[in-house]
């Protein structure tokens, strides 16, 4: 699922396990539609997740994964669309509870390194506090589901805007001032 | 390629007084343990008590998070207090540049007046790269104080960040994947 490095690394997806998701709401048909509009806005997926706690699950997650998966620009996703959500969740969730070993809930520092080099990244041991302050939303020094997938998905975003301008795939680009800025700024 | 500054110029302190005597030294002595040094949180709480925000809302704890970064060279994620009298003085020109946008004092400013703004702080950036700013931070099209301090973090502590690595001043910098991302993660 991820891209630790430049040199040729495949992306690979892992295997979806067929376990039920104890912690999440049931999509029942019309369960997550709420207003039956055919359509699951932000808001009715927002509302059939969990985060292991009893406050909202993060909204900017929420806003990520529905246009990762709404290819028509509507703001939600239809029932064939959402089907693509629901394995998505249903694939970190998997990711969640193998490195949340003590079955806390949350990842802390130590397993949120364990995860993040499991996937590639080669990111030094301070930089794991940087992280945790800046996604951990509960202020509780570890980050439950919602903020981990947050995690996750902008270090993808920033690897996916890495190669792009890394076209040797030497792991190294050169980039202008204001490349650097348009860069970043689309990301973070 | 000429760097730019960091907020409008003036808006420091005049002389310096020694660190007792100094009416920062006041809020951040309160909120600061023993070892003298503030964290995200505290910062928000110095920020408000001393009015830093003046009549704007006060800072988000993102945001105080951001300007820890900016000035964090060990990344302990802490502040200390020569670098809490640098952000006051950073924020001070910050402020003065956006209270003179800010004309009808609503505590906003508009996309255009950030893009102003911005080239008043002597950032010469490509419309493109204006655009993303512009998208990331305007809630229709208004930027609040707050917003508008955390972009000029942000492009303070990218540019620092930036300089470092473009040794021969050429205005190109090499990036090693690792380091982007921790680079780029920690702003």
């Amino acid at each position: 699922m991820f891209l630790g490095c430049g040199i040729g690394v495949s992306k690979s997806r892992p295997i979806l396990l067929s376990s039920a998701p104890y912690w999440f709401a049931h999509p029942a048909t019309s369960g997550v539609d709420k207003d039956r509009s055919g359509v699951i806005s932000d808001s009715e997926l927002q509302q059939a997740l969990s985060n292991g706690t009893w406050t909202p699950f993060n909204p900017v997650t929420v806003r990520s994964i529905i246009s990762m998966f709404d290819r028509e620009n509507k703001g939600g996703v239809n029932f064939n669309e959402f089907a693509g959500v629901w394995k998505y969740i249903t694939d970190w969730q998997n990711i969640f509870r193998t490195y949340d070993r003590d079955n806390s809930g949350f990842i802390d520092r130590n397993e949120l390194k364990q995860a993040l080099t499991g996937f590639g990244y080669r990111l030094s041991d301070q930089f794991y506090g940087t992280l945790i302050e800046k996604f951990d939303r509960q202020r509780k020094g570890q980050v439950a589901f919602d903020d981990f997938i947050q995690c996750c998905i902008v270090l993808q975003r920033l690897t996916d805007v890495f190669r792009r301008y890394d076209t040797d795939q030497d792991g190294w680009i050169q980039v202008s001032y204001e490349q650097y800025l348009s860069m970043v700024f689309n990301v973070v | 390629m000429a760097y730019p500054g960091y907020g409008a110029p003036g808006g420091g302190f005049p002389g310096m007084p020694p660190q007792q005597q100094d009416p920062l030294y006041g809020y951040f002595s309160q909120v600061a343990g023993q070892d003298g040094q503030i964290s995200a949180d505290e910062l928000q709480r110095c920020l408000t008590q001393s009015g830093m925000s003046g009549s704007y809302q006060p800072f988000s704890l993102e945001s105080c998070r951001l300007m820890i970064n900016m000035l964090d060279r060990d990344m302990s994620g802490t502040m200390g207090f020569n670098e809490f009298k640098d952000l006051c003085q950073a924020l001070n020109g910050w402020k003065a540049t956006f209270s003179s946008f800010d004309r009808d004092h609503s505590g906003t400013v508009e996309g255009h007046e950030l893009q102003q703004a911005i080239t008043t702080m002597g950032y010469n950036l490509s419309p493109q790269a204006m655009n993303c700013i512009m998208k990331r931070y305007s809630n229709h099209g208004r930027i609040p104080f707050d917003e508008f301090v955390s972009c000029c973090v942000r492009l303070r502590a990218l540019t620092d960040q930036f300089r470092r690595r473009d040794t021969s001043h050429s205005g190109n910098a090499s990036f090693q994947y690792d380091d982007f991302i921790q680079v780029t993660m920690s702003v």
